[in-house]
């Protein structure tokens, strides 16, 4: 009958956390993506780098005797006894739909594309609720007074998790606005850098077609060989 | 050297370059420099001012709080935030009043504020900077550094609705108002008044019923132009943004419409002061001005060519 009685075997310590409502036993030192795998879940969409950087597993949760809604990335929180969780991999969020060449690095570019920036009350809810830890009303009022290279600064650790856009009372999808901000400002405030341009020009040239087509020639096996013996030393310079 | 924080609000950082740019530029010559407060938010003039919707009031709070932090950073900084827009100035003016007579208020508005250790403990003043001016420069002192006098410029100042209400907001006396006056003088202008000083722009109309801001421009325009005057002198950033573009309307449909170029005071004191032309960003005026200042050789008439 008890669900909650598994892995007897395993010694480790554990913490009681409620997974949408349901209630597991975890071990106390598994974060909360990896807790759920362990109570048995299946992440399809809510995972992705596991690493902290792709933002596919933005997660809320409350904790045990505290009132607060708070939230994180999945594959970077540990769990704590008395979590109630649940994942969040999708927030719907209207997203603008630009041809970058067409457009200049001003606010009504933004409000073009994202006019309910003008709605922001400054309350803040988005940075407290950002795992990145990142100004996000900040951005968002940089973006409303044409501050786009600020605007890009500020937000550039985003990893477009989405988290903000639920918390937000005047419905701006902060992570939406961040992106266009930095894409306007690597687009017209910053020059192209050199090596990126010689590297497109070596593409172009074919310079790498050769590397590609013995790669793609391989075995399944000559592959995982050559991955295992791999190394990051530049051949020509060695 | 005393210094401010300064708040901008979202249209010196875009409709209004000019104005902020003079202003900046002279303050720093009248040893009262505007410093801008490194991360600021919006004033919360565009939403609702209904006392009852506190929410909407943290916005203006947060601005007083990060001012106040600001401050602590600046040299012999008075308690004071100092505003450039109208708008600005007066919904900063009246939230500051309205949570320093209502405690129940701020402590709810702080409780949001809390988390990121910005509760406000009703200690700013909120200026607009025609009043640091009048008030701790001083009209001589302004006179002092005009190197320029602006002859043959006849001024008409057009104040607004906001700088002069509502009452917690206004910068002086709403019915004989004499700030922008004694500006346009103390810089060697001639002075023009007009009895449509206050009469409203049409204000956000702009946005969606034209034809109401351009019935009201025709007529303030009308009314300084009739006394003489060859220019308007201005606060606001929205009035500026409505006579100005709805003059080179105007001036389209009918041959018979003279237009007359729209100064934000900065741009007069920067053009008195001596200071570079391009600070002004008169090539973003709808009504160019430097034509009638290139006429009166105030600006362009370098021999050095």
């Amino acid at each position: 009958m008890s669900k909650t009685e598994t892995k007897k075997e395993n010694a480790l310590p554990t913490v009681k956390i409620y997974i949408m409502g349901s209630a597991h036993e975890v071990p106390e030192s598994l974060t909360i993506m990896k807790a759920m795998e362990y109570a048995g879940f299946k992440i399809k969409r809510g995972a992705g780098c596991r690493a902290g950087f792709c933002g596919a597993c933005g997660t809320v949760y409350r904790k045990a005797g505290d009132y607060r809604l708070y939230a994180a990335l999945a594959c970077q929180t540990q769990v704590e006894d008395g979590m109630v969780l649940t994942q969040l991999p999708f927030i719907p969020a209207p997203k603008g739909i630009y041809d970058i060449d067409t457009l200049q690095p001003t606010e009504s570019s933004i409000l073009r594309y994202y006019p309910e920036v003008a709605r922001c009350l400054s309350c803040n809810a988005c940075s407290k609720v950002c795992p990145q830890d990142i100004q996000v009303m900040d951005f968002v009022q940089y973006s409303l007074q044409g501050q786009i290279d600020k605007a890009a600064e500020v937000s550039f650790d985003c990893v477009q998790c989405g988290l903000c856009a639920i918390r937000c009372p005047a419905e701006i999808p902060q992570y939406h606005v961040g992106m266009l901000a930095r894409r306007l400002h690597g687009k017209y405030n910053t020059s192209t850098p050199e090596t990126l341009l010689e590297r497109v020009e070596e593409i172009e040239n074919g310079t790498f077609e050769q590397g590609f087509e013995e790669l793609l020639s391989l075995s399944k096996d000559g592959l995982k060989k050559r991955y295992t013996e791999r190394d990051f030393v530049d051949q020509k310079k060695a | 050297m005393v210094q401010y924080s300064y708040f901008p609000g979202c249209n010196l950082k875009t409709n209004a370059k000019g104005f902020e740019e003079t202003a900046i530029a002279v303050s720093k010559k009248l040893n009262v420099e505007l410093v801008e407060i490194p991360n600021w938010n919006c004033c919360g003039t565009v939403h609702t001012m209904t006392s009852d919707n506190i929410m909407k009031r943290i916005a203006p709070v947060r601005v007083l709080s990060r001012s106040k932090k600001h401050i602590e950073t600046l040299e012999e900084s008075p308690n004071q935030v100092v505003t450039l827009c109208s708008m600005c100035n007066s919904t900063l003016k009246i939230v500051s009043k309205e949570v320093s007579d209502n405690q129940d208020t701020l402590d709810k508005i702080n409780y949001q504020l809390e988390d990121d250790e910005l509760t406000y403990e009703n200690d700013i003043e909120v200026k607009h900077f025609l009043e640091i001016l009048r008030d701790s420069v001083g009209y001589e002192g302004i006179s002092k550094k005009v190197v320029k006098p602006l002859k043959g410029l006849k001024v008409s100042p057009y104040y607004g609705c906001m700088l002069l209400h509502p009452e917690e907001a206004k910068i002086d006396d709403e019915e004989m108002p004499d700030v922008l006056e004694s500006l346009v003088e103390s810089l060697g202008a001639e002075l023009v008044m007009s009895p449509l000083f206050k009469y409203c722009c049409g204000s956000y109309h702009i946005v969606d019923q034209e034809n109401i801001v351009s019935s009201q421009v025709e007529k303030i325009v009308e009314a300084a132009t009739r006394r003489g005057a060859n220019a308007l002198v201005v606060a606001c950033p929205l009035c500026s943004y409505n006579i100005d573009q709805q003059q080179k309307a105007m001036a389209k449909e009918s041959a018979g419409f003279k237009p007359i170029p729209i100064f934000y005071f900065t741009q007069l004191m920067a053009l008195a002061m001596g200071e570079p032309v391009k600070i002004n960003h008169f090539k973003e005026h709808f009504i160019n001005p430097e034509p009638l200042l290139k006429e009166l050789g105030l600006i362009g008439r370098k021999k050095t060519k």
